[in-house]
């Protein structure tokens, strides 16, 4: 780098970066909430299933959604969440988005 | 001989005239609850074009559909509804497709054997799935104490017919998630 070529400050560039912009970056979950109806085995199927999670990953998120209440199952881009979502709720799981 | 059994891609599930009678009547009351007005009039074009292109004029006012349709953000109605408007249209479709399937299988039984294919496991999964959420709704199954209190009626209850159903229900879907490997 040659002595004459001014830099900013890496500080000064990131806080002149407009603030939704960095909110839009944070990266988004997916939450499964736990309900009386789904069977374990189902939803331990469901999460080996759609997130190709292998089974002893897929019983202890299952675990966690039935001895916590819920359980975040995945993060991404808010793209990937809406997917992960739909997906759930097309197998009947109750499932929310959120920014983590 | 076990109620459920596979060999290679076909899944063969032993349930009586009865048991296959109320499942098809339940699956059906499913399905009609997800056609909604589409379903009332299927001669108008315009309705029809609307039903392809996927949208959906369902009440989600309605405990079962709301449940079938759950909010996708905790603490926002207005991002939920957006989610709704951009997903239903294909949840629907995709439910009557699979619960068309269950449908098919069971109207195709053998005396009392119904196969499945083993590809369709899914479909039947979610349906069943579909069904039990919505018996879950009528029987105000909201936290898992409700079910004790189901578990000790007295068999005179009008509720006690329909509990029974869900269990059995709740039996099938272990009985073809034990089969393994259906993927």
């Amino acid at each position: 780098m040659s002595e004459t070529t001014v830099v900013p400050a890496g500080g000064t560039a990131i806080a002149d970066r407009p603030i939704e912009e960095l909110v839009a970056e944070l990266p988004w979950v997916t939450i499964v909430w736990d309900d009386p109806v789904n069977l374990m085995s189902y939803v331990t199927h469901v999460f080996q299933t759609h997130f190709g999670y292998d089974k002893p990953k897929a019983h202890r998120l299952m675990m966690q959604v039935h001895t916590q209440g819920k359980a975040v199952v995945s993060s991404g881009s808010k793209e990937q969440m809406e997917s992960d979502v739909d997906a759930m709720h097309s197998y009947g799981l109750w499932a929310t988005m959120e920014q983590s | 001989m076990k109620a459920f059994s596979r060999k290679g891609s076909v899944i063969r599930a032993r349930m009586s005239e009865f048991e296959r009678t109320i499942l098809a009547s339940l699956v059906q009351q499913v399905a009609g609850l997800l056609e909604g007005d589409a379903a009332a009039a299927p001669s108008d074009p315009f309705a029809m074009w609307q039903a392809e292109m996927g949208a959906v004029d369902l009440d989600f006012d309605d405990p079962v559909l709301a449940r079938l349709f759950p909010a996708a953000f905790a603490d926002d109605e207005q991002a939920s509804a957006e989610f709704r408007r951009l997903t239903a249209g294909r949840q629907r479709q995709e439910r009557l497709s699979n619960a068309g399937r269950v449908l098919d299988d069971i109207e195709n039984s053998d005396e009392d054997i119904v196969e499945i294919d083993a590809a369709d496991c899914d479909a039947w999964l979610k349906t069943l799935t579909s069904v039990r959420l919505a018996l879950a709704v009528r029987l105000g199954i909201e936290v898992a104490e409700d079910t004790s209190e189901l578990d000790d009626l007295p068999e005179d209850d009008p509720r006690s017919f329909v509990y029974s159903v869900y269990e059995w229900l709740a039996y099938v879907c272990e009985s073809l998630l034990g089969l393994g490997g259906q993927r």
